[in-house]
């Protein structure tokens, strides 16, 4: 079960780099490129997090830290950009 | 076959151990107010900022987060086989891990040459002294973790290994941060600009 799980994972988490690498070749502006881009590996970040480092089976305090980091940091950089 | 299992939903014992969660968060915060402190300068030199960013190969980038996800991937099922006691398969994904950040310093070392033959050095402008004092710090991160990664080898190919699983967690959670920090990279050196 979850030797599929991890392969799924890894297989979401490459689609999302090489997507985020076209959406930069997209004429969409600045802003939107980047709050897609920023969207894509946030999730990435989390999904690394979550199922590589096991974060899903720790106690809500680590998932909540880590989910608040993650919020915080893309929020300033989508703000500022 | 035996599993080995820690109590992970306790507070106290986040996957990898509390001190190192400490640790991962510090790096992350460092990082990251790096990041920001480099999008806030982007602000005062746009046109810079992008002409640079266009100096960059994105494809190395791409190909080195390639390297690192997949890096990541191996060494949680390294993990996974150590915990069902499964100490070969064990060795054997930690070899195709440690394989990953070799391919990913590499790759890294020859994106380096590239830029000082062109003489974009870390004096250049402001966003080259980012990409150099980010890059670097982060590889710093990467080989450190290599260390540790062969060091964990060696233990499991002893005969009598005590390698304990909380030991082997943590080593793989310092190397999932590598993954982690690379991920904050990437998008903001790379793409955005």
């Amino acid at each position: 079960m979850k030797n599929h799980l991890y392969f799924k994972v890894l297989l979401s988490l490459l689609t999302l780099t090489i997507l985020a690498a076209l959406v930069v070749t997209l004429d969409i502006g600045l802003k939107t490129a980047s709050a897609i881009i920023l969207l894509f590996f946030m999730l990435k970040f989390l999904g690394v997090a979550f199922y590589f480092m096991e974060l899903k089976t720790a106690h809500v305090f680590w998932k909540s830290a880590v989910l608040i980091f993650v919020s915080i940091f893309f929020g300033i950089i989508l703000i500022v950009v | 076959m035996d599993l080995v299992k820690t109590d992970s939903k306790n507070i106290y014992y986040p996957p990898g151990g509390i001190l190192l969660w400490i640790i991962i968060f510090l790096e992350l915060f460092t990082f990251g107010m790096a990041l920001a402190a480099m999008v806030v300068y982007s602000k005062d030199e746009p046109e810079v900022f992008h002409s640079s960013r266009l100096l960059l190969n994105t494809a190395f980038g791409l190909t080195n987060t390639i390297f690192l996800l997949a890096s990541g991937f191996f060494m949680a099922k390294s993990v996974e086989s150590f915990k069902a006691n499964n100490h070969i398969k064990s060795s054997f994904y930690l070899k195709l891990t440690m394989l990953g950040g070799f391919l990913f310093l590499l790759l890294k070392s020859f994106e380096y040459y590239e830029k000082i033959e062109a003489g974009l050095s870390i004096g250049y402008n402001t966003f080259f002294s980012f990409y150099w004092m980010l890059t670097l710090f982060h590889v710093i991160h990467v080989l450190v973790g290599l260390v540790i990664l062969i060091s964990v080898y060696a233990s499991l190919q002893k005969k009598k290994s005590n390698l304990a699983l909380e030991d082997f967690e943590a080593s793989a959670a310092f190397w999932h941060m590598c993954d982690l920090i690379w991920l904050l990279l990437f998008p903001l050196i790379y793409l955005i600009f």
